[in-house]
């Protein structure tokens, strides 16, 4: 009876998953990225056939985690290992060809001493609004009206003519003047408006009712490549260099909007080769092996000795601990960091105040690296309590039980029984909790930003991880440079993977254990 | 375990509700064939969309107009959109973004970004970098009635990118009820302080963000009080050159020494910093304050009896000259509605009345003489702030001041701790900003 009822579900199910991706794939369409779309149509098909045939049944299980893998693992991997080779980055967002068009239209600066109109936008009368020439009708303040269009400006028999006070056309004959809204609708053709006049500037329009005599000071030259800004005198001219258009007199110089190209392995060379990166690696890596090291093992004790306590049946009023101890992984994490640093203060401090103290937490590295410490043990323990009430629980008693009337005493039970068997649970926590204490941005960010900066040096950090010092290094230069922070991530990612697999190894022997 | 799966079942059906109401919200106006601005299409929301949680705002594909502002400000901004809207028979939408400068970049970048943002002018030179504002031409008649300074905050490379509203600057606040008169010099203030303490009425002498990792905004004043102390050279054309990195001159080194003698006295420490700055002058702790119009609310709240001053001069040098920050409505290069956006800032936004509805939110001092003039003819704070911003500069809009908040902020930090000698110190901070600025 219930196969049909399964069946349909399936079915409902089946269907409703690739609505799902159609719905996906017409927005990747309308974005007009066809590769996503040819894939999403694979992933659907693939589905398809997974789920609606007999066959592949380990695949029905496996596919739901290999899709989710691929979009949340491997595709940010492979897009962050493509970025690296790149130099996008604030100020090379886009193609050179769009460098150009913005240097040329940012370069408009209205012709000295040339009069301010005011301005309406029309069509020949019975023009389409959405597809006609637009022209423009404007006021001179004089009070002379005119019409301006692609060939030129022409003087405008006032004979009809119907204009607002501050002089703006309502009415002209031949001509219908376009509503805010027809005109706004037409924006990309009002920009390109510039009607010629007779020293090569152009009237363009400001807006919906003023226009103003403009002339682009920078022209291309698309043989040689060149730039030429006539606003100076001798003219300037700028040669691309470095996806950059530079001052061919004075390098020093350049425009703002570079362009975004393949700069191949370069930003893996300049880790590799930069000074400031390769005197302070050493110690940032030592310190941030420790740092992960020592969150892990003090968060894990702290965690595992309550978590013993509590399991011992003889205690009352558990559930009231357990609630309140998992109150500090409860509270937002910034908000608990930021408290600690106010706490930490050397003056105005709780710790220093009530303890007597006169410590520089923040400002010393050994200060600093404690509190941290302290800060991420406050943090991170509640996590290690619950994982091994958890893990604990699931220990038989009768193990215990044996281990006692073998005559082993509690510490003894304790090494050579329950920590053996909690580990083969709580062993890959262990491993997770340290790949993101070695990535612990927020904590560092929020207590000390990587400070105290000792020497004269602000790249390096005492208390910087290397993720926090990659941050820095790709954002401290005058652009954000998200190509070179990819390739800081690569390598400290291919880093963390490296430290990891004797880790996994040794899990692996753990849980021969059973 | 029925019951929670039941549970379950509710919560995600909410959250579906809740999703797809969102989503369904968009066309709130009818899709209105353009029939000559008909009386209809004018309605607009009356309300800022404010968004959910941090994310960015999502663009409304069916409105005319689309400007992204903060939500302190969204309420006068939506006002005069909503008149906009009725006067040119369009739809405008105000909508509330956590965080403007990043989020319009990105969006902008996508092609989903807004016509209009309001920000500060020190956004500039990163928008002008990456393509994502217009020019905005606004006549010499028009640009004549705003404060010089804050025209001049608007333009890069010379080619001006927006219409300003308000100024603002750091000034010194005091504690009427301990120090009747501002003083005018800083060894005035550091006597006046010392005596409070050692009467036992006062904690400390003055409250100043400087923090373990140094504050270059409000370290700038100490150089800028000497004639050729600063942070960046003036090009003739009157931007700042990137090229030339002042913060080591004789001049100011002698601001160095300043800032190494105030910390010497525990005038200036490091351990003040945003946490507990406010703290500090509004419990009485310190009869002095160096902060901006944000910290007045705090500070009436707990009912400190206030004045505001100019900051004081050095023994050397002259009056320190804070940064003047300048808000302003910037239109996107990639602006779906550029007519429209340019009609409102250049129409707009130098109205007075828009001015003084910008300012009743902000209680900034407005960037246009005529609304400056009539509320500081009411508003003493207002007159205040204006007067401690007087001689001050607007704060460089250059892409490469990004390069130079970290290592002069650690620099002056390092000073004050006293750390490093202030020679030194701002040599090697001169040295840093320049190869940081030379990688691009």
């Amino acid at each position: 009876m219930t196969k049909p009822i399964a069946l349909a579900i399936k079915w409902v199910l089946i269907v409703a998953t690739l609505a799902g991706i159609l719905w996906i794939a017409t927005k990747l369409a309308q974005a007009g990225n066809t590769t996503a779309v040819v894939i999403a149509g694979l992933v659907g098909m693939g589905i398809l056939v997974v789920y609606a045939t007999r066959r592949s049944v380990p695949l029905k299980y496996l596919v739901p985690g290999l899709i989710f893998m691929t979009l949340f693992q491997l595709w940010p991997v492979i897009y962050t290992a493509s970025l690296s080779t790149t130099n996008y980055g604030d100020g090379h967002l886009y193609s050179k060809q769009e460098s150009v068009t913005d240097i040329i239209a940012q370069s408009v600066r209205e012709v000295p001493d040339t009069p301010r109109y005011k301005m309406s936008v029309a069509t020949a009368e019975g023009g389409d609004p959405t597809t006609a020439d637009l022209v423009l009708l404007l006021t001179k303040p004089d009070g002379s009206t005119y019409v301006g269009d692609k060939t030129g400006l022409k003087p405008l028999p006032a004979t009809g003519v119907e204009k607002t006070p501050i002089g703006k056309i309502t009415k002209a004959p031949g001509y219908t003047v376009l509503t805010a809204k027809q005109a706004n609708a037409r924006s990309k053709d009002l920009s390109a408006i510039a009607v010629p006049t007779s020293d090569g500037g152009g009237i363009k329009p400001v807006g919906l009712s003023e226009a103003f005599e403009g002339k682009a000071t920078v022209t291309y030259d698309p043989a040689a490549d060149k730039l030429t800004d006539t606003s100076t005198t001798p003219a300037t001219v700028y040669e691309p260099k470095d996806a950059r258009w530079v001052n061919v007199a004075d390098p020093s110089q350049s425009f703002p909007q570079g362009w975004k190209e393949g700069v191949g392995l370069a930003n893996y060379s300049r880790i590799f080769t930069d000074s400031t990166i390769r005197s302070g690696f050493l110690g940032i890596f030592i310190w941030n092996i420790a740092f992960a090291v020592l969150s892990v093992l003090t968060t894990f004790l702290l965690g595992m000795l309550i978590a013993l306590l509590f399991n011992d049946p003889r205690l009352r009023g558990k559930s009231i601990y357990r609630s309140l101890l998992i109150l500090p992984y409860a509270l937002p994490f910034f908000v608990t960091a930021l408290v600690w640093k106010g706490m930490f203060n050397q003056d105005y401090g709780i710790i220093n105040q009530t303890l007597g103290l006169d410590v520089d937490w923040l400002g010393t590295t050994g200060g600093a690296r404690a509190a941290i410490l302290i800060t991420n043990l406050w943090l991170g323990f509640p996590y290690m309590f619950i994982v091994c009430t958890g893990a604990l629980q699931s220990i038989p008693q009768d193990v215990r039980e044996a281990a006692t009337i073998d005559g082993a005493n509690a510490f003894r039970t304790l090494r050579s029984i329950i920590m053996p068997l909690l580990l083969v649970a709580v062993g890959p926590l262990l491993l997770a909790s340290f790949a993101f204490n070695f990535n612990n941005f927020g904590l560092i960010y929020l207590l000390t930003k990587g400070g105290p900066f000792n020497g004269a040096d602000t790249s390096i950090g005492s208390s910087d991880l290397l993720i926090t010092y990659a941050y820095r290094l790709a954002f401290s230069g005058s652009a954000p440079n998200y190509g070179f922070a990819a390739a800081v991530s690569v390598i400290i990612f291919l880093l963390v993977a490296l430290m990891s697999i004797p880790g996994f190894r040794r899990t692996k022997a753990l849980e021969e254990v059973n | 375990m029925h019951k929670r799966a039941l549970g379950a079942a509710a919560v995600t059906g909410v959250a579906a509700l809740a999703l797809s109401a969102c989503g369904g919200s968009s066309p709130t106006t009818p899709s209105d064939t353009g029939a000559a601005g008909s009386s209809k299409a004018a309605t607009t929301t009356g309300v800022p969309e404010t968004p959910s949680g941090t994310a960015a705002p999502v663009r409304d594909a069916n409105v005319d107009l689309v400007i992204w502002t903060d939500a302190d400000r969204s309420k006068a901004v939506q006002k005069y959109a909503d008149q906009f809207a009725a006067e040119n028979g369009v739809t405008v939408k105000v909508q509330i973004s956590t965080d403007t400068r990043a989020q319009f970049k990105d969006a902008t970048k996508v092609g989903k970004g807004p016509d209009v943002i309001v920000g500060a002018h020190d956004w500039l030179g990163e928008l002008v970098q990456n393509s994502t504002v217009a020019p905005v031409n606004l006549s010499s008649d028009v640009a004549a009635k705003f404060l010089p300074k804050a025209i001049e905050a608007t333009k890069f490379n010379g080619q001006s990118y927006g219409v300003p509203y308000a100024v603002e600057n750091i000034g010194l606040m005091y504690n009427k009820d301990l120090v009747p008169n501002p003083p005018k010099t800083m060894d005035e203030l550091v006597a006046t302080g010392e005596k409070l303490v050692k009467e036992g009425k006062a904690k400390q002498v003055l409250s100043q963000f400087v923090s373990k990792v140094g504050n270059a905004y409000f370290a700038y004043p100490y150089l800028s009080a000497f004639p050729e102390g600063g942070i960046f050279a003036i090009k003739p054309n009157g931007d700042y050159d990137p090229n030339k990195v002042i913060v080591n001159t004789p001049d100011s080194i002698k601001g160095g020494d300043a800032l190494a003698a105030l910390g010497k006295k525990k005038v200036l420490s490091t351990n003040v910093d945003d946490t507990n700055q406010d703290a500090l002058f509004d419990t009485k702790a310190a009869p002095f304050m160096i902060s901006g119009p944000w910290s007045v609310a705090k500070a009436k709240e707990a009912g400190i009896n206030y004045g505001i001053a100019p900051l004081p001069s050095l023994t050397g040098g002259g009056a320190m000259r804070p940064f003047l920050g300048v808000q302003m409505f910037y239109v996107s290069s990639k602006a779906k509605n550029a007519a429209l956006a340019q009609e409102f800032v250049t129409n707009y936004i130098p109205r007075k009345d828009v001015q003084l509805a910008l300012f009743e939110v902000g209680k900034r001092p407005p960037a246009l003489k005529e609304a400056y003039a009539e509320v500081a003819a009411s508003d003493p704070d207002v007159k205040a702030w204006y007067e401690a911003g007087i001689d001050g500069s607007p704060m460089p809009n250059i892409p490469a001041m990004n390069s130079v908040w970290g290592p002069f902020g650690q620099a002056t930090a390092d000073i004050i701790a006293g750390k490093a000698g202030a020679k030194e110190r701002l040599d090697a901070a001169a040295k840093e900003i320049t190869a940081n600025i030379a990688k691009g």
